[in-house]
Protein backbone atom coordinates (compact mmCIF):
# COMPACT_ATOMS: atom_id res chain seq x y z
CA UNK A 1 0.00 0.00 0.00
CA UNK A 2 0.90 3.49 -0.90
CA UNK A 3 2.18 6.05 2.12
CA UNK A 4 -0.64 7.91 0.01
CA UNK A 5 -3.21 5.37 0.00
CA UNK A 6 -2.94 4.68 3.75
CA UNK A 7 -3.30 8.10 4.42
CA UNK A 8 -6.74 8.08 2.73
CA UNK A 9 -8.13 4.94 4.11
CA UNK A 10 -7.35 6.44 7.70
CA UNK A 11 -8.67 9.87 6.72
CA UNK A 12 -11.54 7.77 5.47
CA UNK A 13 -11.68 5.39 9.11
CA UNK A 14 -11.22 8.69 10.89
CA UNK A 15 -13.88 10.74 9.95
CA UNK A 16 -16.49 8.07 9.26
CA UNK A 17 -15.83 7.12 12.89
CA UNK A 18 -15.69 10.54 14.23
CA UNK A 19 -19.47 11.17 12.33
CA UNK A 20 -21.06 7.96 14.09
CA UNK A 21 -19.28 7.04 17.03
CA UNK A 22 -21.51 9.46 19.28
CA UNK A 23 -24.83 8.03 17.83
CA UNK A 24 -22.90 4.31 17.69
CA UNK A 25 -22.38 4.46 21.39
CA UNK A 26 -26.05 5.75 22.18
CA UNK A 27 -27.35 2.85 20.45
CA UNK A 28 -25.03 0.28 21.99
CA UNK A 29 -25.76 1.74 25.53
CA UNK A 30 -29.37 1.57 25.12
CA UNK A 31 -29.48 -1.74 22.94
CA UNK A 32 -28.40 -3.44 26.22
CA UNK A 33 -31.46 -2.89 28.56
CA UNK A 34 -33.45 -3.31 25.18
CA UNK A 35 -32.13 -6.80 24.67
CA UNK A 36 -33.86 -7.89 28.02
CA UNK A 37 -36.65 -6.19 27.97
CA UNK A 38 -39.13 -9.52 28.71
CA UNK A 39 -36.62 -10.25 31.59
CA UNK A 40 -37.11 -6.64 32.99
CA UNK A 41 -40.59 -6.14 32.70
CA UNK A 42 -41.97 -9.97 34.31
CA UNK A 43 -39.06 -9.05 36.92
CA UNK A 44 -39.95 -5.43 37.61
CA UNK A 45 -43.79 -5.23 36.45
CA UNK A 46 -45.29 -8.38 35.65
CA UNK A 47 -49.34 -8.46 34.21
CA UNK A 48 -52.10 -7.97 36.49
CA UNK A 49 -54.07 -10.28 33.78
CA UNK A 50 -56.66 -12.77 35.79
CA UNK A 51 -55.41 -16.62 35.58
CA UNK A 52 -56.82 -18.50 33.11
CA UNK A 53 -59.54 -21.34 34.09
CA UNK A 54 -57.57 -24.48 33.96
CA UNK A 55 -58.75 -26.54 31.03
CA UNK A 56 -57.94 -29.71 30.03
CA UNK A 57 -54.82 -29.09 27.46
CA UNK A 58 -57.23 -30.78 24.66
CA UNK A 59 -59.81 -28.25 25.09
CA UNK A 60 -61.05 -27.01 21.31
CA UNK A 61 -61.14 -23.32 21.03
CA UNK A 62 -64.16 -21.64 20.52
CA UNK A 63 -65.46 -20.25 17.09
CA UNK A 64 -63.98 -16.66 16.00
CA UNK A 65 -67.43 -15.86 15.07
CA UNK A 66 -68.65 -16.41 18.52
CA UNK A 67 -65.89 -14.23 20.04
CA UNK A 68 -66.28 -11.80 17.18
CA UNK A 69 -70.22 -11.56 18.13
CA UNK A 70 -69.79 -10.80 21.68
CA UNK A 71 -67.55 -8.22 21.02
CA UNK A 72 -70.38 -6.84 18.92
CA UNK A 73 -72.97 -7.28 21.52
CA UNK A 74 -70.90 -5.43 24.07
CA UNK A 75 -70.51 -2.38 22.07
CA UNK A 76 -73.31 -2.24 19.65
CA UNK A 77 -72.78 0.40 16.89
CA UNK A 78 -69.25 0.25 17.28
CA UNK A 79 -67.10 -1.60 14.51
CA UNK A 80 -64.24 -4.48 15.05
CA UNK A 81 -60.71 -3.27 13.62
CA UNK A 82 -59.06 -6.69 14.15
CA UNK A 83 -58.52 -10.01 15.57
CA UNK A 84 -55.60 -11.44 16.74
CA UNK A 85 -55.08 -14.90 18.89
CA UNK A 86 -52.31 -14.76 20.68
CA UNK A 87 -49.26 -16.93 20.13
CA UNK A 88 -48.28 -17.98 23.31
CA UNK A 89 -51.81 -18.44 25.70
CA UNK A 90 -54.79 -19.07 24.73
CA UNK A 91 -56.48 -15.59 24.19
CA UNK A 92 -57.94 -13.67 21.28
CA UNK A 93 -57.88 -10.19 21.06
CA UNK A 94 -60.56 -7.73 19.85
CA UNK A 95 -60.00 -4.53 18.36
CA UNK A 96 -62.75 -2.15 18.20
CA UNK A 97 -63.83 1.62 17.43
CA UNK A 98 -66.54 3.96 16.98
CA UNK A 99 -65.86 3.77 13.40
CA UNK A 100 -63.30 4.08 10.77
CA UNK A 101 -63.45 7.71 10.28
CA UNK A 102 -62.70 8.42 14.58
CA UNK A 103 -59.32 6.08 14.03
CA UNK A 104 -58.41 8.32 11.12
CA UNK A 105 -59.08 11.31 13.17
CA UNK A 106 -56.88 10.65 16.10
CA UNK A 107 -53.76 10.73 13.86
CA UNK A 108 -54.62 14.55 13.61
CA UNK A 109 -55.56 14.61 17.31
CA UNK A 110 -52.79 12.83 19.25
CA UNK A 111 -54.24 12.71 22.63
CA UNK A 112 -57.13 10.98 21.45
CA UNK A 113 -57.54 7.27 21.43
CA UNK A 114 -60.74 6.22 19.84
CA UNK A 115 -59.96 2.37 19.60
CA UNK A 116 -60.07 -0.07 22.28
CA UNK A 117 -59.56 -3.86 22.64
CA UNK A 118 -60.80 -6.75 24.41
CA UNK A 119 -59.35 -9.91 25.28
CA UNK A 120 -61.35 -12.97 25.34
CA UNK A 121 -60.54 -16.52 26.47
CA UNK A 122 -59.89 -18.49 23.11
CA UNK A 123 -61.38 -21.73 24.40
CA UNK A 124 -64.74 -20.29 26.57
CA UNK A 125 -65.02 -17.34 24.73
CA UNK A 126 -65.50 -15.15 28.26
CA UNK A 127 -64.40 -11.47 28.69
CA UNK A 128 -60.48 -11.61 30.09
CA UNK A 129 -60.23 -8.10 30.04
CA UNK A 130 -60.38 -5.06 28.51
CA UNK A 131 -58.40 -2.14 27.79
CA UNK A 132 -58.71 0.99 29.90
CA UNK A 133 -61.42 3.45 28.42
CA UNK A 134 -60.26 6.63 26.89
CA UNK A 135 -61.58 9.07 29.38
CA UNK A 136 -59.86 7.04 32.72
CA UNK A 137 -57.53 8.82 34.32
CA UNK A 138 -54.16 7.74 32.82
CA UNK A 139 -52.13 4.58 34.53
CA UNK A 140 -48.67 5.96 36.49
CA UNK A 141 -46.07 4.45 34.38
CA UNK A 142 -43.74 2.54 35.67
CA UNK A 143 -39.87 3.70 36.16
CA UNK A 144 -39.15 0.16 34.38
CA UNK A 145 -41.28 1.79 30.92
CA UNK A 146 -40.18 5.23 31.48
CA UNK A 147 -36.78 3.42 31.06
CA UNK A 148 -37.34 1.01 27.99
CA UNK A 149 -39.47 3.35 26.32
CA UNK A 150 -36.79 5.76 26.20
CA UNK A 151 -34.56 3.40 25.64
CA UNK A 152 -36.12 2.01 22.51
CA UNK A 153 -37.25 5.64 21.03
CA UNK A 154 -33.57 6.59 21.47
CA UNK A 155 -32.02 3.59 19.58
CA UNK A 156 -34.86 3.67 17.24
CA UNK A 157 -35.33 7.41 15.58
CA UNK A 158 -33.71 9.41 18.32
CA UNK A 159 -37.33 10.65 19.18
CA UNK A 160 -37.29 11.94 15.82
CA UNK A 161 -39.52 9.68 13.80
CA UNK A 162 -39.09 9.17 10.33
CA UNK A 163 -36.26 11.58 10.02
CA UNK A 164 -34.47 9.94 13.37
CA UNK A 165 -35.13 6.52 11.75
CA UNK A 166 -33.68 7.79 8.92
CA UNK A 167 -30.87 9.81 9.86
CA UNK A 168 -30.31 6.33 12.21
CA UNK A 169 -29.75 4.32 9.22
CA UNK A 170 -27.32 7.05 7.40
CA UNK A 171 -25.22 6.82 10.88
CA UNK A 172 -25.06 2.70 10.70
CA UNK A 173 -24.20 3.07 6.59
CA UNK A 174 -21.42 5.21 8.18
CA UNK A 175 -20.41 3.01 10.59
CA UNK A 176 -19.81 0.18 8.07
CA UNK A 177 -17.75 1.97 6.30
CA UNK A 178 -15.45 2.70 9.21
CA UNK A 179 -15.28 -1.26 9.69
CA UNK A 180 -14.56 -1.40 6.37
CA UNK A 181 -11.79 1.48 6.28
CA UNK A 182 -10.86 -0.22 9.68
CA UNK A 183 -10.12 -3.81 8.85
CA UNK A 184 -8.30 -1.66 6.11
CA UNK A 185 -5.83 0.06 8.93
CA UNK A 186 -5.83 -3.34 10.25
CA UNK A 187 -3.90 -5.16 7.86
CA UNK A 188 -1.27 -2.45 7.70
CA UNK A 189 -1.00 -1.98 11.61
CA UNK A 190 -0.47 -5.70 11.99
CA UNK A 191 2.02 -6.25 9.72
CA UNK A 192 4.84 -6.39 12.38
CA UNK A 193 2.85 -7.23 15.59
CA UNK A 194 1.31 -11.31 15.79
CA UNK A 195 -2.11 -11.43 16.58
CA UNK A 196 -3.55 -10.37 19.82
CA UNK A 197 -0.52 -8.44 21.32
CA UNK A 198 -0.94 -5.78 23.87
CA UNK A 199 1.77 -3.78 24.31
CA UNK A 200 1.67 -3.06 28.00
CA UNK A 201 5.33 -1.64 28.72
CA UNK A 202 5.44 1.20 26.70
CA UNK A 203 3.55 4.56 25.47
CA UNK A 204 0.23 4.19 26.64
CA UNK A 205 -1.66 5.52 23.05
CA UNK A 206 0.04 1.77 22.10
CA UNK A 207 -1.72 0.13 24.27
CA UNK A 208 -5.27 1.52 23.74
CA UNK A 209 -4.24 1.04 20.32
CA UNK A 210 -3.32 -2.43 20.48
CA UNK A 211 -6.87 -3.12 22.61
CA UNK A 212 -8.41 -1.07 19.55
CA UNK A 213 -7.15 -3.46 16.60
CA UNK A 214 -7.49 -6.55 18.87
CA UNK A 215 -11.12 -6.02 20.08
CA UNK A 216 -11.85 -4.50 16.30
CA UNK A 217 -10.78 -7.60 14.86
CA UNK A 218 -12.40 -10.34 17.01
CA UNK A 219 -16.03 -8.54 17.13
CA UNK A 220 -16.08 -7.40 13.39
CA UNK A 221 -17.86 -9.74 11.92
CA UNK A 222 -20.69 -9.36 14.49
CA UNK A 223 -20.38 -5.70 14.21
CA UNK A 224 -20.94 -5.82 10.32
CA UNK A 225 -24.10 -7.97 10.58
CA UNK A 226 -25.43 -5.95 13.43
CA UNK A 227 -24.67 -2.42 11.80
CA UNK A 228 -25.82 -3.60 8.56
CA UNK A 229 -29.65 -5.16 10.38
CA UNK A 230 -29.75 -2.17 11.84
CA UNK A 231 -29.37 -0.05 8.80
CA UNK A 232 -31.80 -2.26 6.92
CA UNK A 233 -34.28 -2.43 9.85
CA UNK A 234 -34.13 1.96 9.88
CA UNK A 235 -35.56 1.77 6.18
CA UNK A 236 -38.56 -0.60 7.03
CA UNK A 237 -40.78 2.73 6.77
CA UNK A 238 -39.92 3.44 3.46
CA UNK A 239 -39.57 -0.14 2.50
CA UNK A 240 -43.35 -1.19 3.43
CA UNK A 241 -44.34 2.08 1.61
CA UNK A 242 -42.88 1.33 -2.00
CA UNK A 243 -44.51 -2.12 -1.31
CA UNK A 244 -47.81 -0.14 -1.12
CA UNK A 245 -47.59 1.93 -3.99
CA UNK A 246 -46.38 -0.85 -5.76
CA UNK A 247 -47.60 -4.27 -5.52
CA UNK A 248 -50.71 -3.52 -2.96
CA UNK A 249 -52.32 -0.40 -5.16
CA UNK A 250 -51.97 -2.78 -8.36
CA UNK A 251 -54.11 -5.65 -6.19
CA UNK A 252 -56.18 -3.60 -4.92
CA UNK A 253 -56.91 -1.45 -7.92
CA UNK A 254 -60.27 -3.41 -8.76
CA UNK A 255 -61.65 -2.81 -5.29
CA UNK A 256 -60.14 0.79 -4.65
CA UNK A 257 -63.87 2.64 -5.06
CA UNK A 258 -66.34 0.13 -3.14
CA UNK A 259 -68.30 1.12 -0.56
CA UNK A 260 -67.47 -0.67 3.02
CA UNK A 261 -69.86 -3.12 3.52
CA UNK A 262 -71.62 -3.28 7.15
CA UNK A 263 -70.54 -5.42 9.30
CA UNK A 264 -73.68 -7.02 10.53
CA UNK A 265 -73.59 -8.88 6.67
CA UNK A 266 -69.72 -9.81 6.84
CA UNK A 267 -69.07 -13.83 5.94
CA UNK A 268 -67.70 -15.65 8.76
CA UNK A 269 -64.21 -14.73 10.43
CA UNK A 270 -63.33 -18.53 11.16
CA UNK A 271 -63.86 -19.56 7.72
CA UNK A 272 -61.48 -16.39 6.79
CA UNK A 273 -59.30 -18.07 9.27
CA UNK A 274 -59.86 -21.40 7.83
CA UNK A 275 -59.23 -20.22 3.99
CA UNK A 276 -56.07 -18.48 4.84
CA UNK A 277 -54.39 -21.25 6.47
CA UNK A 278 -55.50 -23.23 3.68
CA UNK A 279 -54.42 -20.44 0.99
CA UNK A 280 -50.59 -20.50 2.58
CA UNK A 281 -49.68 -24.06 3.93
CA UNK A 282 -46.97 -24.15 6.00
CA UNK A 283 -47.86 -20.75 7.72
CA UNK A 284 -50.03 -19.97 10.37
CA UNK A 285 -52.34 -17.14 10.83
CA UNK A 286 -51.98 -14.55 13.19
CA UNK A 287 -54.38 -11.75 12.56
CA UNK A 288 -57.29 -10.28 10.67
CA UNK A 289 -58.10 -7.38 9.61
CA UNK A 290 -61.72 -6.16 9.09
CA UNK A 291 -62.58 -4.17 5.40
CA UNK A 292 -61.57 -0.36 5.64
CA UNK A 293 -58.83 -0.47 7.97
CA UNK A 294 -56.91 2.36 6.19
CA UNK A 295 -54.03 -0.29 4.54
CA UNK A 296 -56.58 -2.80 3.29
CA UNK A 297 -59.31 -3.36 0.98
CA UNK A 298 -62.69 -1.85 1.54
CA UNK A 299 -64.37 -5.22 0.81
CA UNK A 300 -61.65 -7.76 2.12
CA UNK A 301 -60.51 -9.49 5.30
CA UNK A 302 -56.69 -8.83 5.25
CA UNK A 303 -55.04 -11.99 7.11
CA UNK A 304 -51.54 -11.73 7.92
CA UNK A 305 -49.61 -15.12 8.04
CA UNK A 306 -46.42 -16.28 9.08
CA UNK A 307 -43.86 -18.78 8.62
CA UNK A 308 -43.87 -21.87 11.35
CA UNK A 309 -40.45 -22.31 11.39
CA UNK A 310 -38.03 -19.91 13.19
CA UNK A 311 -36.51 -18.40 10.04
CA UNK A 312 -39.88 -18.20 8.00
CA UNK A 313 -41.16 -16.84 11.59
CA UNK A 314 -40.57 -13.21 10.24
CA UNK A 315 -42.03 -13.80 6.50
CA UNK A 316 -45.66 -12.30 6.47
CA UNK A 317 -47.59 -13.85 3.66
CA UNK A 318 -50.83 -11.23 3.35
CA UNK A 319 -53.67 -13.59 2.18
CA UNK A 320 -56.88 -11.12 1.49
CA UNK A 321 -60.12 -13.28 1.59
CA UNK A 322 -63.62 -11.24 -0.06
CA UNK A 323 -65.53 -10.61 3.20
CA UNK A 324 -68.96 -10.11 0.88
CA UNK A 325 -68.98 -14.45 -0.31
CA UNK A 326 -65.94 -15.56 1.98
CA UNK A 327 -64.11 -16.73 -0.88
CA UNK A 328 -59.90 -16.38 -1.21
CA UNK A 329 -59.18 -13.58 -3.66
CA UNK A 330 -55.41 -14.62 -2.83
CA UNK A 331 -52.07 -14.64 -1.27
CA UNK A 332 -49.15 -12.74 -1.70
CA UNK A 333 -45.92 -13.51 -0.46
CA UNK A 334 -43.70 -9.93 -0.03
CA UNK A 335 -40.93 -8.87 -2.65
CA UNK A 336 -37.84 -9.68 -2.13
CA UNK A 337 -36.66 -6.44 -0.02
CA UNK A 338 -39.51 -6.98 2.16
CA UNK A 339 -38.44 -10.79 2.69
CA UNK A 340 -34.61 -9.25 3.79
CA UNK A 341 -35.72 -6.92 5.62
CA UNK A 342 -38.19 -9.76 8.02
CA UNK A 343 -34.67 -11.95 8.25
CA UNK A 344 -32.57 -8.86 8.83
CA UNK A 345 -34.37 -8.84 12.17
CA UNK A 346 -33.65 -11.74 14.43
CA UNK A 347 -30.09 -10.86 12.49
CA UNK A 348 -30.31 -7.48 14.41
CA UNK A 349 -32.36 -8.27 17.98
CA UNK A 350 -30.36 -11.38 18.64
CA UNK A 351 -34.08 -12.52 20.14
CA UNK A 352 -33.88 -16.42 18.52
CA UNK A 353 -31.56 -18.38 20.41
CA UNK A 354 -32.52 -18.19 23.92
CA UNK A 355 -31.17 -16.63 26.79
CA UNK A 356 -27.54 -17.67 26.13
CA UNK A 357 -27.33 -15.87 22.93
CA UNK A 358 -28.60 -12.27 24.53
CA UNK A 359 -26.05 -12.33 26.99
CA UNK A 360 -23.73 -12.84 24.36
CA UNK A 361 -25.14 -10.23 22.18
CA UNK A 362 -25.00 -7.87 25.68
CA UNK A 363 -20.87 -9.08 26.08
CA UNK A 364 -20.44 -8.43 22.16
CA UNK A 365 -22.15 -5.28 22.53
CA UNK A 366 -19.92 -4.46 25.16
CA UNK A 367 -16.54 -4.69 23.80
CA UNK A 368 -17.95 -2.65 20.42
CA UNK A 369 -18.76 -0.03 23.17
CA UNK A 370 -14.75 -0.53 24.81
CA UNK A 371 -13.78 -0.32 20.51
CA UNK A 372 -15.78 2.79 20.39
CA UNK A 373 -14.51 4.13 23.25
CA UNK A 374 -10.81 3.62 22.54
CA UNK A 375 -11.31 5.09 19.23
CA UNK A 376 -12.14 8.38 20.42
CA UNK A 377 -9.19 8.34 22.96
CA UNK A 378 -6.92 7.64 20.52
CA UNK A 379 -8.44 10.85 18.32
CA UNK A 380 -8.30 12.45 21.40
CA UNK A 381 -4.62 11.96 22.18
CA UNK A 382 -3.93 12.85 18.58
CA UNK A 383 -5.50 16.08 18.96
CA UNK A 384 -4.05 16.56 22.07
CA UNK A 385 -0.51 15.73 20.38
CA UNK A 386 -0.95 18.11 17.43
CA UNK A 387 -1.87 20.93 19.81
CA UNK A 388 0.63 20.37 22.35
CA UNK A 389 3.02 20.78 19.21
CA UNK A 390 1.52 23.99 18.15
CA UNK A 391 1.66 25.21 21.81
CA UNK A 392 5.35 24.05 22.26
CA UNK A 393 5.90 26.49 18.40
CA UNK A 394 3.88 29.40 20.63
CA UNK A 395 6.87 28.81 23.34
CA UNK A 396 4.48 27.72 26.32
CA UNK A 397 6.60 25.44 28.72
CA UNK A 398 4.15 23.05 28.76
CA UNK A 399 4.99 20.56 31.34
CA UNK A 400 4.98 23.41 34.17
CA UNK A 401 1.04 23.06 33.61
CA UNK A 402 1.00 19.27 32.99
CA UNK A 403 3.29 19.36 36.50
CA UNK A 404 0.58 20.98 38.37
CA UNK A 405 -2.26 18.29 39.42
CA UNK A 406 0.25 16.17 40.30
CA UNK A 407 1.95 18.98 42.69
CA UNK A 408 -1.88 19.15 44.42
CA UNK A 409 -1.89 15.82 44.20
CA UNK A 410 1.17 15.07 46.64
CA UNK A 411 0.22 17.81 48.80
CA UNK A 412 -2.56 16.15 50.05
CA UNK B 1 1.91 -16.65 18.35
CA UNK B 2 5.25 -15.76 20.01
CA UNK B 3 5.52 -13.09 22.64
CA UNK B 4 5.51 -9.29 21.97
CA UNK B 5 8.90 -8.38 20.54
CA UNK B 6 9.42 -4.86 22.03
CA UNK B 7 11.55 -4.18 18.97
CA UNK B 8 9.84 -2.30 16.15
CA UNK B 9 12.39 -3.82 13.98
CA UNK B 10 10.69 -6.75 12.69
CA UNK B 11 10.45 -8.16 9.30
CA UNK B 12 6.62 -7.92 7.79
CA UNK B 13 4.81 -11.03 8.26
CA UNK B 14 3.07 -12.22 5.27
CA UNK B 15 -0.67 -11.43 4.61
CA UNK B 16 -2.10 -15.08 5.76
CA UNK B 17 -0.35 -14.75 8.90
CA UNK B 18 -2.06 -11.53 9.83
CA UNK B 19 -5.79 -12.28 8.32
CA UNK B 20 -5.49 -16.03 9.78
CA UNK B 21 -6.98 -15.21 13.20
CA UNK B 22 -9.43 -12.45 11.99
CA UNK B 23 -11.06 -15.14 9.54
CA UNK B 24 -11.21 -17.83 11.56
CA UNK B 25 -13.24 -15.71 14.30
CA UNK B 26 -15.09 -14.20 11.91
CA UNK B 27 -16.08 -17.65 10.23
CA UNK B 28 -16.76 -19.01 13.74
CA UNK B 29 -19.03 -15.58 13.91
CA UNK B 30 -20.89 -16.31 10.66
CA UNK B 31 -21.87 -19.82 11.54
CA UNK B 32 -22.83 -19.05 15.22
CA UNK B 33 -25.07 -16.56 14.07
CA UNK B 34 -26.73 -18.16 11.14
CA UNK B 35 -26.56 -22.16 13.07
CA UNK B 36 -29.40 -20.67 15.59
CA UNK B 37 -31.42 -18.83 13.36
CA UNK B 38 -31.28 -22.10 10.75
CA UNK B 39 -30.99 -25.40 13.67
CA UNK B 40 -33.03 -23.90 16.12
CA UNK B 41 -32.62 -27.04 18.21
CA UNK B 42 -31.02 -28.37 21.42
CA UNK B 43 -27.32 -28.53 19.04
CA UNK B 44 -27.61 -25.92 16.96
CA UNK B 45 -28.01 -23.41 19.63
CA UNK B 46 -25.55 -25.29 21.32
CA UNK B 47 -22.84 -25.03 18.54
CA UNK B 48 -23.78 -21.10 17.82
CA UNK B 49 -23.11 -20.49 21.58
CA UNK B 50 -19.96 -22.16 21.21
CA UNK B 51 -19.60 -20.42 18.28
CA UNK B 52 -20.16 -16.83 19.47
CA UNK B 53 -18.05 -17.17 22.92
CA UNK B 54 -14.81 -18.34 20.91
CA UNK B 55 -14.36 -14.87 20.05
CA UNK B 56 -14.90 -13.06 23.26
CA UNK B 57 -12.81 -15.66 25.03
CA UNK B 58 -9.49 -15.38 22.93
CA UNK B 59 -10.35 -11.60 23.40
CA UNK B 60 -10.17 -12.46 27.04
CA UNK B 61 -7.25 -14.98 26.62
CA UNK B 62 -5.05 -12.01 24.70
CA UNK B 63 -5.75 -9.70 27.46
CA UNK B 64 -4.12 -11.55 30.19
CA UNK B 65 -1.48 -12.82 28.53
CA UNK B 66 -1.11 -9.22 27.42
CA UNK B 67 -0.83 -8.07 31.42
CA UNK B 68 0.10 -11.11 33.09
CA UNK B 69 3.43 -11.99 30.88
CA UNK B 70 4.31 -8.42 31.16
CA UNK B 71 3.23 -6.55 34.17
CA UNK B 72 2.81 -2.88 33.13
CA UNK B 73 5.49 -0.74 34.07
CA UNK B 74 3.87 2.49 32.91
CA UNK B 75 0.34 1.99 34.52
CA UNK B 76 -1.30 4.97 32.55
CA UNK B 77 -4.88 5.25 31.81
CA UNK B 78 -5.30 1.21 30.35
Amino acid sequence: MTPRALRRWFGIHKWTSLVCSIFLLIVCVTGLPMLFSEQIFDTFVGDDDPPYESLPADTPNASLDVIVHKAMALYPGQIITSVNPEDDEPAVLISMAPSWQALKDDETYPDRHSGHWIKFDARTAKVLKQSRPADAPKEPRSWTGVILGTCTRLHMNLFAGLPGALFMGAMGAVFVASLVSGTVLYGRFMKRLPFGSVRTDRASRLTWLDLHNLLGATTLVWATVVGFTGLVNELQTPLFGLWRVTDVRQILKPYANLPVPSQGHLSSVQGAFDTAAKAAPGNEVTGLSFPGASFGSPVHYVLWTRGATPLRARLFTPVLVDARTGELTGAYPMPWYLRFLEISRPLHFGDYGGIPLRILWALLDMVVIFVLVSGLVLWAGKRRIATDARLRALGYDLNEVDALPALAESAR
Amino acid sequence: MNAVSPSPVVTPRPSVAIWLWPIVLGLLTVFGLLSALLGQHGIWLALSWTALSIPLIVTVACLLRAWCRTPSVKGGQS
